[in-house]
């Protein structure tokens, strides 16, 4: 993850309280949305930015996995999200990020 | 109000996958604050 971005995270989590946040990602393969994943539960992966060391244990989702979309506007989500949700992997993305999240998450929604 | 209400919302998209504001835009009435959105891309 970009290291002004891992930053922007931990202020967040410092800011509002790591029970409070929740991390929602866009990625579009597993690979990555593992990645993601870990560097805001566990830590960053390659020791490279501000979260290297770090574990958050933010609660993390994929924007694809139900406890998202329930929430998400309808009209909105077929308009934003419904040519993507068609074109990738959605059970193996959601799959991903809630296999870290189980490992690694303290908080969840 | 469901889940996210009162949350802090973090949105980290992809440029290939789902973008930011495709997210701010949907979750946006979900009682959740969203903090900051980004759209990162992989070279």
């Amino acid at each position: 993850m970009d290291l002004q971005n891992q930053q922007r995270v931990k202020d967040a989590a410092e800011k509002f309280g790591p029970e409070n946040v929740v991390v929602v990602l866009g990625s579009s393969d597993p690979e990555g949305a593992e990645i993601y994943a870990e560097t805001v539960t566990n830590g960053d992966p390659t020791f490279a930015g501000p979260l290297a060391g770090v574990s958050l244990g933010l609660a993390v989702y994929h924007v694809f996995e139900q406890e998202i979309k329930e929430e998400a506007d309808p009209s909105i989500w077929e308009e934003q999200i419904g040519m993507m949700e068609m074109v990738l992997d959605t059970e193996a993305l959601a799959e991903a990020v809630k296999k870290i999240r189980e490992q690694y998450s303290k908080y969840s929604l | 109000m469901g889940k996210l209400a009162g949350k802090k919302l973090i949105l980290l998209g992809e440029r290939d996958g789902v973008a930011g504001p495709a997210m701010e835009e949907s979750l946006k009435n979900s009682g959740a604050d969203i903090v900051f959105s980004v759209t990162e891309c992989f070279v």
